[in-house]
């Protein structure tokens, strides 16, 4: 999700004076000249300030792309507009893992979670499955059972 | 001093600390070595676990895996071409083109070698810089921690792989996400929108794993998988490192030295130390044409600049909470959790506590020999792992981690949407470690800045009037000025010859 320069100066922009906004609209401490609306004030306006100057293209002299792993020889980067998408996987399933755990319970949910980023990163069924099966087995023993977090039971509560 | 001494030796020589010291070790080092998981990410997923660890066998988990992962990074580096972690992107090209003249037994003997001396220098300077700073540093009144705050978040330009300014503004917008919650000087609730978990503020810790951890299994969505590595008998890995640390030693010191001075500097960490080791040893090389054709010389002083900076960075975030790079991020959160709240009086009333970390950190070094020539036998192996069975299980440790930490899923949404900041953070030029920077530093930043005003009254003056609150001012002025001059000479400079080719 490569934005230009200048949307995402102009976002900076509007989050900046929309924080400095909020923070000055906050009550001041009665008798004293500064309370908590002066330090938004001042990060919202410097972020405005440093947005502008993204937006206008300052200070972006030595601008360099990286790229940490090198791409074989004609080897392609898949394009189009659903496959950028595929980012979006990992917040959706701890998402959903915040929405359904209650219910589903930590193994079921887990197992999902599991399942689908195990394909999405291209496993087959071979591995996807029991991974799916066995890692949250294993995570659960670790962090339920040896470090006592209340993991969510749910459906399918563990047998310790 | 001695009595100190045998107090903390007493402090890690219980099996929790050596328990946790081996397994953090031998996690550091797989997790270090698989291309796409950085060191920082693998502290970060360490924290939830350090919760139901003693004070010291907490710090001992973060501190042996962040300086093996350091170390490993340098093996597929080697291998493949592929840096395990950023900090070996440096020379990764160089110790692949050593393994192609088939040394990379040699390639690799000099980054365990030279990781591990780079680590114990780290420590001694460690050792022999905070202790004195401690005493300075008690006499600091809130205008001195004001100008060291505001140099510490001036530091974020370091970080910057395109432009300054897009380092200041994530700086900026790590400052606004610790504005938000109730711990403000008025103690109102500040952009809560009425969501009554954004009351406590956002905890730094799952922001800190969604942006290294999950935003990184983003990535990988879109990023091809790396290829196997081709499997091969090694011959013996520390043969002929004496003589290297012989013929080298200049450069070796001088990576030692460069690599403490970016490692406390706060925000520049392992992965500059290495950028500007290697940069350095070729500029100052007497065979500088033999640099990318699989030299070893730029290996040496790079690979002892990274590990140097682990332990350095260390400095100011234990003197002021300051972190001197991402992994002591994380480990001023675990700090703060386990009562060693960053101060300089922790070197007085924690002095014991204090040893215990110099003595990890060198045990954790030299540890690092035996463990490290292992883990290269056996990286073909490690490295077959396919990218497919690691993220699932880094996700879960996400979920559950971040919700172990307040025992609430409000933590997993935090980690979710820093992963999506971070991730389009980092596509669009923006560094997410001086967002981290601003994150963690945020509250003191307020803290000295808010109680500075009330003090001076809306007077300017008292915040140079003290002596080393005006040099402190006056170094912080001139980092300011500073880019902007060379900017602006640049700018001048380039618009002569071709101001239309430029953007």
């Amino acid at each position: 999700m490569r934005l230009p320069d200048r949307v995402t100066g102009l976002f900076l922009v509007g989050l900046g004076a929309a924080a400095a906004y909020g923070g000055w609209q906050l009550p001041p401490v009665p008798g004293q000249p500064v309370g908590p609306n002066v330090f938004p004030l001042v990060i919202g306006s410097g972020l405005a300030l440093c947005g502008l100057a993204i937006a206008f293209g300052i200070g972006n002299s030595f601008e360099e792309a990286e790229e940490i792993i090198p791409l074989e020889a004609g080897q392609t980067r898949p394009t189009g507009k659903l496959y950028g998408l595929r980012a979006l996987l990992p917040p959706a399933l701890l998402l959903l893992y915040v929405a359904a755990a209650d219910r589903l319970g930590f193994i079921i949910t887990a197992a999902l979670i599991v399942y689908a980023t195990a394909t999405a990163l291209g496993a087959r069924w071979k591995l996807s499955l029991p991974l799916a099966v066995l890692a949250p087995v294993g995570i659960h023993l670790i962090f339920s059972k040896l470090l006592r977090v209340p993991l969510p039971a749910g459906l399918l509560p563990m047998p310790w | 001093m001695l009595n100190t001494l045998i107090e903390a030796f007493t402090l890690i020589s219980t099996w929790e600390v050596i328990i946790a010291l081996l397994a953090a070790s031998v996690y550091g080092l797989v997790i270090g070595s698989l291309p796409g998981l950085s060191a920082t990410m693998a502290t970060a997923l360490l924290v939830p676990v350090t919760f139901y660890l003693s004070p010291i066998a907490a710090i001992a988990t973060i501190v042996a895996a962040s300086t093996m992962a350091i170390f490993s990074g340098d093996i597929p580096g080697a291998l493949l071409r592929i840096p395990g972690t950023p900090a070996s992107a440096a020379y990764a090209d160089e110790a692949y083109a050593m393994t192609r003249k088939g040394e990379a037994e040699l390639a690799l003997g000099a980054g365990v070698w030279f990781s591990a001396v780079g680590g114990i220098a780290g420590t001694l300077s460690l050792m022999i810089l905070a202790p004195p700073l401690a005493e300075i540093a008690l006499s600091f009144s809130t205008f001195e921690y004001f100008w060291l705050a505001f140099l510490g978040l001036m530091c974020a330009t370091l970080v910057a792989r395109s432009s300054p300014v897009k380092a200041i503004a994530a700086m900026f917008l790590g400052l606004l996400v610790a504005c938000i919650g109730i711990e403000n000087p008025g103690g109102v609730p500040r952009f809560t929108f009425g969501i009554t978990d954004l009351f406590g503020g956002i905890e730094p810790i799952p922001a800190l794993v969604g942006v290294f951890a999950v935003a990184q299994v983003m990535r990988a969505m879109l990023t091809p998988e790396p290829p196997p590595i081709p499997r091969r008998k090694f011959g013996s890995i520390m043969a002929g490192q004496w003589r290297l640390t012989k013929k080298y030693r200049v450069q070796m010191t001088r990576g030692n030295i460069i690599g403490i001075i970016i490692g406390v500097l706060p925000g520049a960490g392992a992965d500059m130390a290495a950028w500007v080791s290697y940069a350095m040893s070729k500029r100052f090389s007497k065979e500088p044409e033999k640099f990318g054709t699989g030299h070893v010389e730029g290996l040496v002083e790079a690979g002892a600049s990274n590990n140097a900076s682990i332990a350095s960075g260390w400095v100011p975030s234990l003197l002021f909470g300051i972190p001197g790079d991402t992994i002591a991020a994380i480990a001023i959160g675990v700090l703060y959790m386990k009562g060693l709240n960053p101060g300089p009086t922790l070197f007085t009333e924690k002095a014991s506590s204090m040893y215990a970390i110099y003595l990890m950190f060198i045990i954790a070094n030299i540890l690092m020999i035996p463990l490290g020539i292992v883990m290269i036998r056996l990286a073909s192996y490690v490295l077959r792992a396919p990218r497919s069975s690691i993220m699932p299980v880094i996700m879960l440790c996400c979920a559950v981690g971040s919700f172990a930490i307040g025992n609430n899923m409000f933590g997993v949404v935090t980690v979710a949407t820093f992963g999506m900041i971070g991730y389009v953070m980092e596509e669009n030029g923006y560094p997410v470690a001086a967002m981290v920077l601003g994150i963690v530093m945020g509250t003191m930043v307020e803290q000295a800045f808010v109680t500075s005003l009330i003090k001076s009254d809306g007077s300017l003056l008292p915040f140079f009037e003290r002596p080393i609150a005006a040099i402190l001012a006056a170094m912080a002025i001139g980092a300011l000025v500073w880019p902007m001059l060379v900017w602006a000479w640049r700018r001048l400079k380039r618009q002569a010859p071709s101001a239309a080719s430029s953007r």
